[in-house]
């Protein structure tokens, strides 16, 4: 299949052209904007029931998702996230795995199995979510952020990211919940905790987070009169 | 020290670059990345411009973050969605709407400057900071929306929703955008602020306070 983004970053929109009859796509449930009529769509809990119920707990994704189905070369289908922001999208070489933070994935290829990670104790504090979606394979993963998604190639001497910002990084990297600077900042720096990337590989950070947002509306909503 | 804007203009951000032992200040939160090398300090100033800073709508402690061993990069970003610019800033210094404060060289010295009872009330309030540089300096701005440089020459009416900078060598009043009270209030426009001289102000496209105001009702109700 051949795919780009258009609308990048503020408004991403995935345009997919399928290249031969039979091609699927695995997409995050609501995604499709349009496709050819022809393209068949069926609605399924990848993982059976079990699985799919893990991953809407614990990864942030819906219980269901879809798999569109090419009938004939040349067919077309459109995907985007709800919220406004970047997609990006990489081509899966069956050796690196790529870690998502709850809610980054958008669509892959049925050649990628997704699977939930458990972050284990050292993702509790994180605020990214306990669990990490786990993509291996081969084939296209595409996957979203809320503001822009800013690629870091990680090297021998790290990188640091606030919690609340990270998308997904690929194997390779080891990562540590800690605060930065000493005590006071802890608490008075507004920075709260980050994470601390080891090793080498790469890094895909938000340059905006919806809970900014959020705290910003909160105040101006009305008060229920009690 | 390098500013880089990238993302522009929704959802910017800005990669500073340091050199060792160069240090860029930052308003709190605003960190999103950075090298393993940075050392990060927070400082309140001292408890009392701390409270005035607050006082001031911004928040209470700003850190300080220094390249040890060798360069090294800090990300920054503003909460809200909107894009930023690089000010040098000139030996007469800025007013800086105290939400629109991003970041700043080290020797830029940020007071902040309390704007008078009138604007206290206005619930957009326009706290000020004052921006002086002993040296050549920059001041890293970020707005909700685009940014337009506009040139008061002679004199300009500005929303106060809508400042982010401006030169220090405006004179500038706040007050009503109509001819009366009543006038001015259903006019919609609130508060605004008279410039007079010659000089330069930088605005921001949107007005979060409106923004909060027609998105923020559409929620559902909070408790208390």
């Amino acid at each position: 299949m051949h795919y780009d983004i258009l609308e990048k970053p503020d408004f991403s929109l995935v345009r997919v052209r399928f290249q031969a009859p039979g091609e699927q796509l695995l997409v995050e449930s609501a995604a499709m904007v349009a496709k050819h009529s022809s393209v068949d769509m069926k609605t399924q809990m990848q993982g059976g029931l079990l699985g799919a119920a893990k991953r809407k707990l614990l990864g942030g994704e819906s219980l269901f998702q879809n798999t569109f189905t090419a009938s004939a070369a040349g067919e077309e289908l459109w995907l985007a996230p709800g919220p406004e922001g970047d997609v990006e999208v990489v081509e899966m070489d069956g050796q690196t795995p790529i870690f998502l933070s709850s809610g980054a994935f958008l669509a892959s290829a049925p050649t990628v199995q997704i699977d939930t990670k458990w972050g284990g104790a050292k993702g509790f504090f994180s605020g990214a979510g306990l669990f990490l979606l786990a993509a291996q394979g081969t084939g296209p993963l595409f996957f979203c952020a809320y503001g822009g998604i800013h690629a870091v190639d990680v090297g021998p001497a790290g990188y640091i990211c606030d919690t609340s910002h990270i998308v997904g990084f690929t194997g390779g990297l080891e990562y540590q919940v800690t605060k930065v600077g000493g005590m006071k900042s802890l608490f008075f720096s507004g920075e709260g905790l980050v994470c601390r990337f080891q090793g080498q590989g790469r890094l895909w950070i938000s340059t905006r987070n919806p809970s900014g947002l959020v705290s910003f509306l909160q105040p101006f909503r009305t008060v229920q009169s009690s | 020290m390098r500013f880089d804007i990238q993302y522009r203009p929704a959802h910017s951000l800005a990669k500073v670059s340091l050199d060792p032992n160069e240090s860029v200040v930052a308003e709190s939160g605003a960190m999103v990345g950075m090298s393993t090398n940075i050392q990060m300090q927070t400082q309140s100033g001292g408890l009392m411009s701390g409270l005035k800073r607050m006082f001031g709508g911004e928040s209470f402690f700003r850190n300080t973050f220094t390249a040890a061993n060798g360069p090294g990069e800090v990300l920054l970003a503003h909460s809200l969605c909107g894009d930023m610019v690089v000010l040098d800033v000139p030996a007469a210094g800025y007013f800086i709407q105290s939400s629109s404060y991003i970041a700043s060289t080290p020797n830029v010295s940020i007071e902040t400057k309390v704007g008078g009872m009138k604007t206290f009330f206005a619930g957009e309030g326009v706290f000020v900071l004052d921006a002086t540089a002993s040296g050549p300096g920059q001041v890293l701005v970020g707005a909700f929306g685009g940014i337009q440089e506009l040139v008061c020459d002679g004199s300009l009416v500005i929303d106060t929703g809508h400042l982010v900078a401006w030169d220090k060598s405006l004179t500038y009043q706040v007050g009503k955008s109509g001819s009366g009270w009543i006038a001015s209030f259903l006019s919609g426009e609130g508060l605004v602020c008279h410039f007079q001289g010659q000089g330069r102000i930088w605005i921001q496209t949107r007005n979060p306070a409106a923004y909060g105001q027609e998105i923020g009702a559409l929620l559902p109700p909070r408790s208390g």
